[in-house]
């Protein structure tokens, strides 16, 4: 009886909601048994605590036109939260790609973007986890949303979107690494070099004039400009929303969605 | 025939002091080799922390100098030593773990050569892991305008603060290392080192901090560290620190040298 069914020439019918389903709770389940999850909440909360205790005095001393020291670093812990996740998303593409898993996903009948999807949706989890995180931190330093709903809204949206292309980004990278330990030791500098030599901590102004214009410019400044100006402020220094103001950090956004995007695809209906 | 009286002369002495001298050479030169020919450690133990540095000169430096009035460099250039010479000690904790796992500590157990040799070489080869990180810092820091200001003997016993501090963390390193193969436990660890370099006098000056936390700032080890080196190279205290850094040092071997020495006995004779 079975072997009639087996011999039949009717393809198997992947049922694709369900093995996305299956292929996400595989990252998530074990990364919340052993606890791993809980880095996501720590993490955040020590970049909060490492960046504002010791800078607050020094980098507010002559001012930077806004009302509280809190309220200017905010987005650069929201940006550090998002490399964070963006790293450890990078190791695990990373071990699935030299564990040989792709290649048995390709040997499956899988449709060929469920595992990027899978792993896409299990890095969304854990950005938002570690935005949560990340933004209740900032209210006990003293952050706090001064628009209305709709600008508090554009603040989540807009942190998510920049979480999302870099983890899309991780992602890809992984999988074309060779080692899973290399790639994320390898990914741990960028962060650091675009994050402390952008807007993100002090203004453009105090760096040393040969550097200014590429921390005004970068990306990392960028998206820090536009979170700023939707979470506001009371001393009226964070700028209003507007095409010009957010352009800059939508077309980086879009510049690197566009340029993982084919790539991603490529990799994942690589059939070898 | 040679060969065969040199091995014999060389199994007599396996335990004598003088095999101890000569194994521990030829170790030491192995972990040092295998630390130059992987790029992505030496890379990480020698080159970022020069970035730090460069990094730290750029967008706090200025800052700082404006707030105190004095050359933040003198705070800078020992951290990032210190930082360096942790994360050195990282590094080998995970190649003692690799090497535990891959079964060549196992290996090393069987052939005649002399027990204390795989840990003493461990300790010699940081040492000198940890020399040349501080070398590879302060040509960076001179070019930024670091200067020694207290004479040769001081700027001697700058060079040993780092290495005496890295050589106890490595102990601890090693200590959880041999026991535990874990990345995440090598993880927690580069999370504690960057918390002990953010709450520290040489990120930012004491006075920076709030009020209830200087305390904690001022007497952990890697503050009283920077603060030896700092009087060792341009002006300040040097007494209590140093003493403080010796008493942290001499606490974490204390506490950390047998367990660490049990668990690489026992990582031996897997």
């Amino acid at each position: 009886m079975t072997a009639t069914t087996w011999h039949t020439h009717t393809p198997a019918t992947p049922d694709t909601v369900q093995q996305w389903w299956v292929l996400t709770m595989r990252l998530i389940v074990p990364s919340v048994k052993t606890g791993e999850v809980l880095a996501s909440v720590l993490a955040p909360a020590a970049f909060t605590a490492s960046f504002y205790i010791p800078l607050k005095t020094v980098m507010m001393f002559s001012g930077n036109g806004f009302s509280s020291y809190a309220q200017y670093m905010m987005p650069l812990v929201i940006l550090q939260a998002a490399a964070f996740t963006a790293i450890s998303a990078a190791f695990r593409s990373a071990t699935d790609s030299v564990a040989g898993l792709n290649r048995r996903f390709g040997a499956m009948p899988l449709r060929p973007l469920v595992p990027v999807a899978a792993r896409m949706s299990a890095n969304l989890f854990r950005l938002l986890i570690s935005l949560a995180a990340a933004i209740a931190a900032g209210y006990v330093i003293g952050f706090r949303f001064r628009l209305d709903a709709v600008h508090t809204l554009g603040f989540l949206v807009f942190s998510v979107l920049i979480g999302l292309a870099l983890t899309l980004g991780a992602d890809v990278i992984g999988t074309l690494s060779k080692s899973p330990e290399a790639t994320s030791q390898a990914l741990v500098l960028p962060p650091l070099i675009f994050g402390m030599l952008s807007t993100g901590l002090a203004p453009a102004s105090q760096f040393p004039e040969w550097i200014q214009w590429f921390v005004r410019n970068q990306p990392v400044s960028q998206f820090a400009i536009g979170l700023r100006a939707l979470a506001g402020d009371t001393a009226g220094n964070a700028g209003t929303v507007s095409w010009s103001l957010m352009g800059p950090s939508l077309l980086w956004l879009a510049a690197i969605v566009a340029i993982c995007t084919p790539v991603a695809i490529r990799l994942s209906s690589r059939r070898a | 025939m040679s060969l065969l009286a040199a091995r014999t002369g060389d199994t007599a002495g396996e335990t004598s002091p003088a095999a101890l001298i000569r194994h521990t050479l030829i170790q030491t030169q192995r972990l040092l080799l295998r630390w130059a020919r992987n790029p992505i450690t030496l890379f990480e133990t020698l080159l970022i922390p020069c970035l730090l540095l460069i990094m730290l000169d750029i967008v706090v430096g200025g800052q700082i100098e404006r707030f105190t009035g004095e050359d933040a460099l003198y705070g800078s250039v020992p951290m990032v030593a210190l930082v360096g010479a942790l994360s050195g000690a990282v590094a080998g904790g995970v190649l003692l773990g690799r090497e535990r796992d891959a079964g060549l500590l196992a290996r090393f157990w069987v052939l005649p050569v002399h027990r204390a040799s795989g840990l003493a070489s461990r300790i010699l080869a940081e040492g000198c892991r940890i020399l040349l990180g501080t070398i590879a810092v302060l040509i960076v820091g001179f070019l930024l305008g670091f200067r020694f200001h207290q004479g040769p003997l001081a700027a001697l016993a700058f060079f040993f603060v780092p290495v005496i501090f890295g050589l106890a963390f490595a102990t601890i390193v090693t200590a959880v290392a041999v026991y535990t193969a874990k990345a995440s436990l090598v993880e927690g660890i580069t999370i504690l080192t960057s918390l002990m370099m953010f709450f520290s006098t040489g990120f930012v000056p004491l006075v920076a901090f709030p009020t209830w936390i200087q305390p904690v700032v001022r007497n952990q080890p890697m503050s009283v560290a920077v603060d030896a080196m700092r009087g060792l190279a341009d002006q300040g205290p040097i007494a209590r620190p140093l003493t403080m850094t010796l008493l942290w040092s001499a606490g974490a071997v204390l506490l950390f040298a047998i367990p660490a020495a049990i668990g690489f006995r026992r990582a031996s004779r897997r």
